[in-house]
């Protein structure tokens, strides 16, 4: 029963060996959807290329399901899952600050690296900015930390906040990114620009 | 690649990560694995003393020697791979004709700091956060993920110059 | 039709599925029941006071008691160490949260043998090792523990360690219970349940 490194005697490096492997298939996956490239990341925000919340959002329900199937059939304990721990002014103060990066450097970590793989130097200029952003943080921490730990709520889930169960909440989420797959195939139509589309 | 079916392609990685290692994917924390050890090795007192970086070295630990930062390296060959085998690898410096390559080198870099100081604060990237926040059903990726694009939407009028 | 609508098509169908099949199904028992009734009604399943005083007083880290009154009865009085988990909440909560653990021995206890015992079946049924009762509750901790006089003039040196037991197990009920409330409690919110740090997270 998954997780498969926690059952008892694994070794701690094969985790590590697991990591390489998975770090692998998601550079790969990220490269192959194409967000090597900055300005087809942010076609997102100017409707060109809505690229980014097609993948974004089929890869989040397909990992969803999976592991909620894989739950029910006794094949993946998702207690032993790890959530990500709710710090509200944390959580929506850094998310506003990652959406000024974003739109600034026009990557993400996770795609930053994938695009240095292949040779872009801007996303060179973005990892070194990041390098410099983890630096400040950590330089900083004594000042940020009271926002940082500040008004922890643990590791709620989001169906239990709307007091839905998980089937009925993954239903409507799936219905809901139907629905945004449809809006932004028309807008990639009405925000068209076929001079930046043809060279991405 | 179409985009539903990298999507899938994604998703299934994400499984993988969950089903074997019990987590979720990430990447900028291995940006701070680096600086992490990076400053251990070259200010060691330095690290020892701070409430940060002390953690990291507990117990004679190597900050390298962690599943994020060698996950991390494994996107650098996986990019790799997929690059070499669709012919995209080609050093260049991807812009909008309209802005200098200085310009776009700039914004790279403040990009780079902003998103990771915002990174470290809300705990997660778009993919350690956000997707994998989703996938469990946390809502703190959830809340990660609308506060990440709500305000890229508003600061993306401000910055359009350097794009269209 | 496009790739578009096919995925999407197929993730429908997936979470019309999800919305009739309960998820939740891991609730439901998964121990034949005669395999149940077997494991709780084996003598070794349950402890006597004599035996959990003594773990407390070698403060064994390989036990987690559960208290199963309510809040208001545990700030009351409890037994040194034990986790509030009230009987109502158990029932709703997940309770692989706290039982997951195969390497610590979970034992039940409230003011009698109800609700304990009500408690390790189910726990026993949902598929949980190392669970087991403390028989007679905390009713049985005050007679043999709390009030027991040791009378006569010859004992042997097991009866000797027994009442040693006993009265350290007496002294330390003592001294946790009759903190001021503010300590208490402070004390109380240290021994509350966190449930085991997992490893992850971009952070």
């Amino acid at each position: 029963m998954g997780p498969i490194t926690s059952i008892a005697g694994f070794p701690a490096w094969l985790d590590l060996v697991i990591a390489l492997l998975i770090g692998i298939g998601f550079g790969f996956a990220l490269e192959q959807a194409g967000f090597s490239s900055s300005r087809k990341l942010a076609g997102m925000f100017y409707g060109y290329d809505t690229t980014v919340i097609k993948v974004f959002f089929t890869a989040a329900i397909v990992a969803l399901v999976g592991s909620q199937f894989m739950s029910y059939f006794g094949l993946l304990n998702m207690n032993k899952v790890f959530v990500n721990e709710y710090y509200v002014g944390a959580a929506v103060i850094g998310g506003v600050i990652m959406g000024a990066g974003f739109i600034m450097g026009g990557y993400c970590p996770g795609t930053g690296l994938s695009a240095l793989a292949i040779g872009k130097i801007d996303a060179l200029f973005f990892f070194f900015g990041g390098l410099a952003g983890a630096f400040l943080f950590a330089e900083t921490y004594p000042m940020i930390q009271n926002l940082a730990n500040g008004n922890f709520k643990g590791p709620v889930k989001i169906n239990e906040v709307f007091g839905l169960s998980p089937g009925l909440f993954i239903f409507l989420l799936i219905a809901a990114a139907a629905c945004m797959f449809w809006v932004a195939e028309l807008a990639e139509k009405k925000f068209a620009r076929p001079d930046i589309s043809s060279e991405l | 690649m179409n985009p539903y079916l990298a999507g899938t392609l994604l998703g299934l990685v994400l499984l993988m990560a969950m089903y074997l290692s019990g987590r979720g994917l990430g990447a900028s924390g291995g940006l701070k694995y680096c600086v992490v050890s990076i400053v251990g090795a070259l200010d060691r007192p330095h690290a020892d003393r701070s409430v940060y970086y002390s953690k990291y070295f507990e117990n004679g630990q190597k900050p390298l020697k962690n599943w994020l930062p060698i996950e991390v390296m494994g996107i650098l060959a996986g990019g790799f791979i997929s690059g070499a085998v669709s012919g995209r690898l080609k050093f260049k410096i991807e812009k909008s004709p309209s802005i200098s390559k200085t310009r776009r080198l700039v914004f790279a870099f403040l990009g780079g700091i902003f998103f990771v100081y915002g990174a470290q604060l809300a705990r997660g990237c778009t993919s350690g956060a956000a997707l994998s926040g989703m996938a469990v059903l946390s809502l703190a990726g959830f809340v990660t993920m609308v506060a990440i694009f709500g305000s890229a939407y508003v600061f993306a009028w401000f910055f359009r110059k350097n794009w269209i | 039709m496009t790739a578009r609508q096919i995925i999407t098509s197929i993730l429908l169908i997936f979470g019309g599925i999800m919305l009739f099949i309960p998820l939740s199904g891991k609730y439901s028992l998964r121990e034949k029941p005669g395999q149940v009734l077997t494991t709780v009604l084996d003598e070794s399943n349950s402890l006597n006071a004599d035996q959990v005083a003594r773990f407390l007083v070698t403060e064994d880290s390989t036990l987690l008691l559960i208290d199963l009154r309510t809040p208001e009865e545990f700030r009351e009085c409890n037994i040194p160490g034990s986790v509030n988990v009230p009987y109502a909440e158990f029932l709703k909560q997940d309770p692989g949260l706290y039982l997951d653990d195969e390497g610590m021995r979970h034992v039940f206890y409230s003011n009698g043998d109800l609700k304990s015992g009500y408690a390790q079946t189910l726990a026993v049924g949902l598929g949980y090792k190392n669970c087991f009762v403390m028989k007679g509750g905390l009713n049985a901790w005050y007679v043999t523990i709390m009030n027991s006089e040791f009378a006569g003039n010859k004992i042997s040196a097991r009866e000797n360690a027994l009442f040693a037991t006993r009265l350290r197990a007496r002294t330390l009920f003592n001294e946790v219970n009759s903190l001021p409330s503010s300590l208490k409690l402070a004390y109380i919110a240290s021994k509350r349940f966190d449930p085991k740090k997992l490893d992850g997270g971009c952070e």
